[in-house]
């Protein structure tokens, strides 16, 4: 039998499955404690506007309110994560509409709500920043006049309504682009959407008579929340207790403090449990949505379609806070490259401020965004050329061995491989079936994000085997991958694992679920942890069976020596824990830094790629000429995977991200008007529904990585890249009419068709 | 980054929050019903299937002292086919998309009522309800009207039957008085040779407040070629559901050729002003308007000369 | 405030509860009886992760007054597994892949069943039509439709 192939690499089914389907599995949302109080948050109407007043006196004195607190209420504090920016309720001044200015607790939620109504607020509206353009206008005024005082990570290039410019630079673009036949100028823009989890952010927070805060949230990042409650609170993170106990959907909505400190600290004034959930409008208008983005794309290309040089620019509004924006913007360089060979390169992300919420990390942040341009164009050029927009990727795409943008050396790229085969799946000879009826495809590359993970494994007295670790389980199925790498190790089965996550007093430290990276880098501390079991169990039966460790084997949940004598783990345990303090083990990963070549880049948080990804998704629609309405008939998407842990639920990765893809493409989009989000409710933002939502057919491409486990890559974000390109794409195709704003919408096409028309 | 004219409006600004409380009533005969309507007037309103009426009040758009359910009020549920057709006010969206004595010519009925929310939604919303409702953008009340219905309410004066255009007044207002409850809606039987067909535009294919919506009834003569009589319903391009009466005219005697269908769909789109809104702009709309409507009046003569 | 004294029927077994009329079934089933299973989220009735049955029919349990379900059964997640055995739903979720997150399963599992009852061999596009009123954000719903199909396939 191949090594590897016992558990790992089959579809087995998640071990968290039973309890979602009965409704015993408890989210965040469901946590209660007895007495608990109801806190909610009142939040500006003012996307700009200085603070004349706020007045609870009568707010404190509505029935059942237990505390009422507002900017004066709490330490005067700035926190953040790449710039110290940010604060818990406005103080002077409103930045953004739904910005924070008060919080209350009471013992109904009706009594808060009616508090809430009690506050008197009076503001005096400020001219706002409203977009981009806005703020980097000359003589623009500064979101933030302080910004030079703020602490920010020293690396950031920041000034003024820019809170970082990251940059790659490569060869000489002016001579790359005299070399060129041919030159493309395009721009495209892209709106805010939302994550769309079905589970609003909740936590419910109780403080210990010494001083301990322990928070019970939806959180994709419990260590993270730990410090920046540490910061806002002001007291040792080690007093800070974090705990998940279920997640309905993250997508990256959830990795920032969201509730959490509104209920630590009512529950501090309160000396009560509090609980804060957010509302659908609280989600649509003051959360971590997607930043919208402008892209300028400059590229040079040969008579034969080589690419020679390329010139882009990335614009983030990263609204009244940096949160996530610097970050976004040095990914974005990357993602504006492609995965392709391009020897001269100038790419700049910037995060700029504006009054609007501080947008945040969604599942593959920068991506969908510059793919969209990258992948149009590449279609525009491959037209314009007369060449077939597949072959003009073949063309140029990477392959093993080449450099990526900032010099790093690629290893185990899939890409040609997952082009030629959505395009044999989708008979790309065959791109123009009919009048208005079109083929589409798109191709990119990601990353599997690094970060440490650590995880506690030990072998119980009955055999089963506990994997303690510090990140929390999404909904991806990651904590079932790395459970099965664990059993693979240990030779038992899926289901003598039991799983104990995310509580950062019992638990070590793991990086987080986010960047696809949960269940490569857990799988791998796993594997460490199952190695130091390893030893410790082989050791232990070689004295019981009086055998040679290097003649033993373990398998089927005992160790088994060459002449056919056994001793089961379960007895293993027995005795270890009577005479020797029992098996146990830890074992911890990072990611070996991604060398690559400094002087490329400059105010870049994210110069490499780890273990990349690389993806094509190919789409075949129809359009309605008159109404513009778009049918997609199919959708075919091949990702290197690089070993396809557990196929089921990289499947469920792929459906749901190109699903989560496709709104962003056809019908997503936050709408606001005077900084004021004008759709804050699911009736307006609209969301695939079953009907909307096609088949996708999902061909796992294996170039296994050299650093996962057994060769696994991140698989998470992906999906969710390439569908706004590839239905672009497949529209001109049908229809000749290039859309170059998200979303494309029927209303979009049809007008553009009567533009055309003679 | 939008490609929008004109006047941006926001739908609505309301704050999901839990409402002040109010009282609950459970009258058991329409005489309680009326009898409580009467004595509240424009404190309380009825509750059917709550669709629209609890999220109302959920969002702060609606602030009442009384709710009165018609859940134990028998005798407004039944779906009576005698000719004519009446609909009780609390028969549901998914009775009527099952319903065997429609169809038929009467397809656009179950058209628009299969339309509407999801499952969920159907199961508990009632032709009533869409009705008292009176949004713009409702779906079953172009249906309704392209088949000149008539809808009667019961005061403590007694029962008013009116027709069913001009019932609605502005969005959210029909002459409905708040001492009135809406009993029933009914339609005369349908000419001979005539059909219906409904056609709804939205920017997801499900769980869609209409952009556009377009309910047409024709009627073509024995041969099957000319137009005797037509109407057309448009939703969510005026404050409330209106007909496209300069169409409808224009059909009258007329071949019922491709042409003329585009042309009645032209005449259609240039008699609405509909506003620009977060879901679409006037200019999309007009524009579906002329596409939905020639689309209609087409499916209903396919339907007609298929029964030959 | 004023309040009712109810007698609710969830899952077969009546429950008391004294709450003030416009709490909606939602909050008696979570807040009153810790029935959390049925789910939170935009409570008005776009979701679908409050699902639950009222007299075997699909409902937003968001939008339905306690009061209103006096006299009526109420079926929620909690209710499906019949004396331990899972439905055979809940075993085609499993077994499929359909699960992720799970946050919409108990509504999407409870709307499948309604449909089910009424529509014994519906069509991929009939499921999915059923379903409209389900948001599911992680599985782009194709392992659902799925799971409920291998389910007719058995009977």
């Amino acid at each position: 039998m191949t090594p590897g192939t016992r558990i790992v690499g089959r579809s087995l089914p998640r071990m968290d499955a039973p309890g979602k389907v009965t409704g015993t599995a408890l989210y965040a949302a469901d946590f209660a404690l007895p007495g608990m109080l109801h806190g909610k948050v009142l939040r500006s109407c003012e996307p700009h506007a200085r603070i004349v007043r706020i007045d609870t006196a009568r707010a404190a004195k509505v029935g059942g309110v237990r505390a009422v607190l507002t900017a004066a209420d709490v330490p005067d504090v700035r926190y953040g994560g790449s710039v110290k920016d940010e604060e818990v309720f406005a103080r002077d001044r409103v930045r953004f509409a739904g910005q924070p200015l008060a919080a209350v607790a009471a013992t109904s939620p009706e009594g808060a709500a009616a508090a809430l109504e009690a506050i008197e607020v009076v503001l005096e509206p400020l001219p706002a920043i409203l977009d981009v353009a806005a703020a980097l206008a000359p003589g623009a005024a500064l979101v933030h006049e302080g910004w030079a005082s703020y602490t920010a990570l020293p690396i950031l290039h920041r000034d003024g309504n820019v809170c970082n410019r990251a940059r790659i630079v490569v060869g000489d673009v002016e001579r790359g682009f005299a070399e060129a036949d041919r030159i493309f100028e395009h721009r495209f823009t892209t709106p805010s959407v939302h994550q769309g989890y079905t589970e609003p952010r909740a936590a419910v927070a109780q403080w210990d008579s010494s001083g301990q805060v322990t928070v019970w949230s939806n959180t994709q990042l419990p260590f993270e929340i730990q410090t920046t409650l540490s910061e806002i609170l002001q007291i040792p993170p080690s007093r800070v207790r974090v705990i998940v106990p279920g997640i309905g959907g993250g997508f990256g909505g959830k990795l920032r403090v969201g509730v959490e400190h509104f209920a630590a600290l009512l529950a501090r004034r309160a000396g009560r449990a509090v609980k804060v959930m957010t509302t659908s409008e609280e989600e649509l208008t003051a959360a971590y949505a997607r930043q919208p983005a402008i892209v300028e794309l400059k590229t040079g290309v040969t008579r034969e379609g080589r690419l020679t040089a390329r010139e882009g620019r990335l614009w983030f509004d990263t609204g009244a806070f940096a949160g996530s924006g610097p970050g976004v913007a040095s990914v974005a360089t990357l993602m504006l490259a492609g995965p392709y060979r391009i020897p001269n390169l100038l790419l700049e992300g910037r995060a700029v401020y504006t009054h609007k919420t501080n947008f945040g990390s969604f599942r593959a942040p920068s991506g969908p965004q510059a793919n969209f341009a990258v992948e149009s164009q590449m279609d525009i050029i491959a037209d314009a050329l007369g060449l077939d927009p597949l072959e003009l990727r073949l063309r140029n795409i990477v392959h093993e061995g080449e450099e990526g943008p900032t010099g790093q050396v690629l290893a185990a790229v899939g890409l040609e491989e997952c082009l030629r085969k959505v395009a044999d799946a989708i008979d790309w000879k065959n791109r123009r079936p009919a009048p208005g009826r079109g083929k589409g495809i798109a191709c990119g590359w990601w990353t599997t994000t690094g970060g440490s993970s650590g995880v506690y494994v030990k072998v119980n007295p009955d055999g089963t085997v506990a994997l303690n670790t510090g990140a929390a389980e999404i909904g991806t199925a990651a904590l079932t991958g790395a459970a099965q790498v664990l059993a693979e190790d240990l030779g038992v089965e899926l289901a003598d694992v039991n799983v104990v996550s995310a509580d950062t007093l019992s638990t070590p430290f793991d990086f987080g679920a986010q960047g696809s990276r949960t269940a490569f880098a857990v799988g791998n501390a796993c594997r460490a942890a199952a190695a130091d079991l390893k030893r410790q169990i082989l050791a232990l039966a070689a004295r019981q069976l009086g055998a040679e460790e290097s003649a033993l084997e373990l398998r089927e949940r005992a160790v088994v020596a060459a002449d056919g004598t056994r001793v089961t783990l379960a007895e293993l345990a027995r005795i270890s824990q009577a005479t020797g303090g029992g098996l146990i083990a830890h074992g911890t990963f990072v990611a070996p830094p991604t060398p690559y070549d400094a002087k490329r880049v400059e105010g870049h948080v994210y110069p490499a790629f780890h273990s990349p990804s690389f993806h094509a998704h190919a789409v075949e629609l129809s359009v309605d000429a008159d109404t513009g309405e778009v049918t997609i008939h199919r959708y075919v998407v091949a990702q290197d995977v690089g070993f396809a842990m557990n196929p089921t639920y990289i499947e469920g990765q792929i459906e749901g991200g190109v699903a989560q893809g496709l709104g962003q493409a056809l019908s997503e989009e936050i709408v606001y008007d005077e900084g004021r989000v004008l759709n804050a409710n699911l009736t307006d933002y609209k969301m695939p529904t079953a009907v909307d939502v096609p088949r996708i057919e999902s061909i796992l491409v294996q170039h296994p990585s050299l650093v996962g486990p057994f060769g696994a890559k991140g698989v998470g974000e992906p999906p969710n890249i390439e569908p706004p390109a590839a239905v672009a794409n497949a529209v001109a195709s049908a229809i000749g009419v290039r859309i170059s704003s998200l979303p494309i919408t029927a209303e979009k096409i049809a007008l553009a068709l009567r533009e055309q028309a003679p | 980054m939008l490609a929008r004219r004109g006047v941006v409006k926001t739908p609505f600004r309301g704050r999901i929050m839990p409402p002040v409380s109010f009282d609950y009533h459970e009258p058991t005969s329409v005489r309680e019903a009326v009898e409580l309507a009467a004595r509240f007037g424009a404190d309380a309103r009825f509750l059917a299937g709550g669709t629209d009426l609890l999220i109302q009040i959920r969002r702060g758009q609606l602030r009442l002292r009384h709710v009165v359910s018609l859940h134990g009020v028998p005798g407004l549920d039944a779906i009576e086919v005698d000719g004519a057709v009446t609909l009780g006010a609390r028969v549901t969206h998914r009775r009527l998309e099952r319903a065997p004595q429609l169809g038929g010519g009467l397809q656009a009925l179950i058209e628009s009522a299969q339309v509407v929310g999801g499952h969920q939604i159907r199961n508990v919303a009632t032709v009533g309800g869409n009705i008292v409702n009176a949004s713009p953008a409702a779906d079953v009340v172009p249906a309704l009207l392209a088949l000149d219905a008539e809808v009667t309410c019961l005061g403590p004066g007694g029962e008013r039957t009116r027709p069913l255009d001009g019932f609605a007044t502005a969005p959210g207002v029909t002459a409905c008085r708040p001492d009135e409850l809406l009993t029933r809606v009914r339609f005369r039987p349908l000419p001979p040779h005539s059909a219906t067909a409904f056609l709804k535009a939205g920017r997801r294919r499900a769980m869609e407040i209409s952009l556009v919506c377009v309910a047409v009834r024709l009627t073509l003569d024995a041969s099957r070629e000319r137009c005797l009589e037509a109407r057309i319903a448009l939703g969510a391009v005026a404050p409330t559901t209106v007909r496209a009466r300069a169409a409808e005219r224009g059909l009258q005697g007329q071949a019922l050729t491709a042409q003329a269908a585009r042309e009645a769909g032209r005449m259609a789109a240039g008699e609405i002003r509909p506003i620009s809104d977060v879901r679409a702009s006037a200019r999309y709309r007009t524009l579906l308007v002329a596409t939905l409507v020639e689309r209609a009046l087409a499916r209903c003569g396919e339907r007609i000369r298929r029964t030959a | 405030m004023t309040t009712l004294a109810l007698s609710l029927t969830i899952n077969g077994a009546t429950h008391e509860v004294v709450v003030p009329p416009h709490r909606t079934l939602l909050d008696v089933l979570r807040n009153e009886l810790g029935l959390t299973g049925t789910k939170e989220n935009c409570l008005e009735a776009e979701c679908g992760v409050c699902t639950v049955l009222l007299d075997g029919v699909a409902v937003n349990a968001c939008i339905v007054l306690a009061a209103q379900c006096r006299g009526r059964e109420v079926t929620t997640i909690e209710g499906l597994a019949a004396g331990g055995e899972l439905h055979p739903l809940q075993r085609a979720f499993i077994d499929r892949g359909a699960v992720q997150c799970g946050y919409c399963i108990p509504g999407v599992i409870l709307a499948a069943k309604a449909y089910l009852d009424e529509v014994a061999a519906p069509s991929a596009d009939e499921v999915r039509e059923a379903l409209a009123g389900n948001l599911c954000r992680c599985t782009g719903y194709q392992k659902i439709v799925e799971a409920i199909l291998s389910v007719t396939e058995t009977r």
